[in-house]
């Protein structure tokens, strides 16, 4: 059977915020529909309450609309939009502690901490391990297990991390490369691993 | 991105999506478990990668569609009241501001409360307001039988409406347009008129013609709003009043339809209705009757029309026992395809129609 869905899913980020900037209803909702529970995800990570989140997130996209005609033509759409909520999750922030000394938006803590897949892992060698390395995973510094969730579980690329985090792209290679370091060493590294520190392909 | 085959260092697994997928047990489409044991220093490579991922996971929700759903309706909402304020501010104590202000609210408030009318705040429309809306008067055609009802309009198109359906139509089309509104499922020809376009309302849908043959499903609590064509050619589109809808349109010709998934407020265009079963299921013997006669005798044709339009038609069976026609009615409807045949016969043959009664008068074909 033939069957033609002419439909916005199969439309690129790129083009829908193209159209959007034009004026079309249509691509900024499907644009909605497409990041709305990604980014709260994102969001409860860097703020408690999730109506609150919910609400930032409407707002990014009110002001997106507002602003539609000045909006930048060559961005990334998920980075673009991962780095509005969390910008605006920093100036609330800031709102509430104005009294206190946190200035910017590094400031943000990553209110988050990674779990295990244990449904996946059948022998009790490999519960161990992976236990092991969960917990030094969860021991890295907030801004590392922010990149790490961005690179990782977003899949944005190394500048467009650096963009949300409002780093240069240098400083987040190396957020993100020290944070593998450390937990190799806390972490049983395998002969192979040793062997690769030696390859020039490393870095 | 790199290919895989130069993976040597934990990043790289943990950046390939694929990767990640099939080490949570999804699928596997790339065939990493047999790329894995292709050699050994990867596998362990792998198998360090698996933990990590492991040792990674997130708890991630998702939020359902209507979760969703309401939520963009909540940042319209804000966008609206956001555009509202902008006017309001520094010179707000000039008193021809207050005035223009004044003037301003009023204009805006009646502009909303109008907007509000004719663009429902969710996405569905009801025939009910479709049919309110229009200024003309209405007749309304409800069939409560269990039987397709016949219903012929003033522009001598045909409806075949069928059980539990209403059609709304004026009872005289005036000015260059020809609308009617649809509740159900109606067997549509057209009488063509190049300068006078025929539209369908059914739902979110609006189907356009000039003159042709179509089936339009549309039940208010069904999810989905179909158009068939049998013959010519069809435009739909989705009814501008809907908030958010696209200029969408669909052409159709015949034997393609349209499926308007309403919870979506998309558009399918479906190519070959016989190789689409739901589809197929709800054409029924209007559709797969031929209204082509090639030296057919008059009275079968006349079984055919009363088999495909669900009548009865009375005609003067000796008189007309020797009449043999050839002619293609499959583009006309009913009151045309009477009038054809009536006039084929010559002298001075002609039709009466009372509902879904139709009586032929006639003295034969010489």
């Amino acid at each position: 059977m033939e069957k033609i869905r002419s439909h916005i899913n199969n439309i690129s980020d790129s083009s829908l915020w193209n159209k959007l900037r034009l004026g079309d209803e249509e691509a900024f909702s499907s644009l909605f529909e497409r990041y709305y529970s990604t980014l709260v995800n994102y969001g409860k990570k860097l703020m408690t309450g999730e109506d609150r989140v919910k609400d930032c997130v409407q707002d990014v996209f009110v002001d997106i609309w507002t602003y539609r005609y000045k909006l930048n033509e060559a961005i990334v759409v998920k980075a673009y939009l991962l780095s509005s909520v969390r910008k605006r999750i920093a100036r609330l922030h800031n709102r509430e502690h104005i009294f206190s000394n946190i200035k910017n938006i590094d400031s943000l803590e990553f209110l988050f901490d990674f779990s295990i897949e244990d449904r996946l892992i059948a022998e009790e060698t490999t519960t161990k391990k992976v236990e092991q390395l969960n917990k030094s995973i969860n021991q890295l510094s907030d801004r590392q297990k922010e990149a790490i969730y961005l690179r990782y579980h977003q899949g944005l690329s190394v500048e467009q991390v650096a963009e949300v985090l409002n780093l240069n792209y240098q400083s987040t290679k190396n957020l993100l490369h020290r944070a593998i370091l450390q937990l190799r060493k806390d972490f049983p590294i395998s002969a192979l691993f040793l062997l690769l520190n030696f390859s020039p392909n490393y870095f | 991105m790199q290919n895989r085959d130069s993976y040597n260092k934990i990043e790289d697994f943990l950046s390939d999506e694929s990767f990640q997928k099939w080490v949570k047990g999804n699928d596997d489409p790339l065939n990493w478990s047999e790329w894995t044991v292709e050699n050994p220093y990867r596998a362990k490579l792998v198998e360090e990668a698996r933990m990590w991922i492991l040792a990674m996971a997130t708890k991630e929700t998702t939020l359902s569609n209507q979760e969703t759903q309401k939520a963009l309706q909540k940042v319209w909402k804000k966008i609206g009241r956001s555009n509202e304020k902008l006017p309001f501010r520094a010179i707000w104590h000039h008193k021809w501001f207050r005035t223009a202000a004044a003037v301003f609210v009023v204009g805006l408030a009646t502009f909303f409360y109008y907007a509000n009318l004719s663009s429902p705040q969710n996405t569905t429309i009801t025939y009910q307001e479709l049919v309110k809306s229009d200024l003309n008067g209405l007749i309304e055609q409800t069939n409560n039988s269990d039987k397709p009802q016949l219903i012929t309009l003033s522009d001598a198109s045909s409806v075949l409406l069928q059980p539990n359906s209403k059609l709304s139509y004026p009872k005289i089309f005036t000015g260059n347009e020809r609308k009617v509104y649809l509740s159900g499922e109606g067997f549509f020809e057209i009488s063509k008129d190049p300068n006078r376009a025929f539209y369908v309302y059914a739902n979110e849908t609006v189907t356009k013609v000039f003159g042709t043959s179509f089936r339009v499903i549309a039940y208010a609590n069904q999810p989905n709003v179909e158009v068939l064509v049998r013959t010519g050619k069809v435009k739909v589109s989705s009814n501008q009043n809907i908030r958010n809808a696209t200029l969408e349109e669909v052409m159709l010709l015949p034997n393609q339809a349209a499926r308007f998934v309403r919870k979506e407020q998309l558009f399918e265009k479906i190519l070959d209705i016989t190789q689409d079963k739901p589809l197929l299921a709800s054409t029924n013997t209007m559709e797969q009757l031929s209204f082509d006669f090639k030296d057919i005798p008059v009275h079968q044709i006349f079984k055919t029309l009363e088999q495909g339009y669900l009548i009865t038609i009375d005609f003067p069976e000796e008189k007309l026992k020797e009449c043999y026609l050839t002619t293609s009615l499959s583009d006309v409807p009913l009151p045309e395809k009477l009038k054809i045949i009536c006039e084929s016969l010559g002298n001075n043959s002609r039709y009466e129609m009372n509902g879904n009664y139709i009586k032929i008068i006639s003295n034969g074909c010489k």
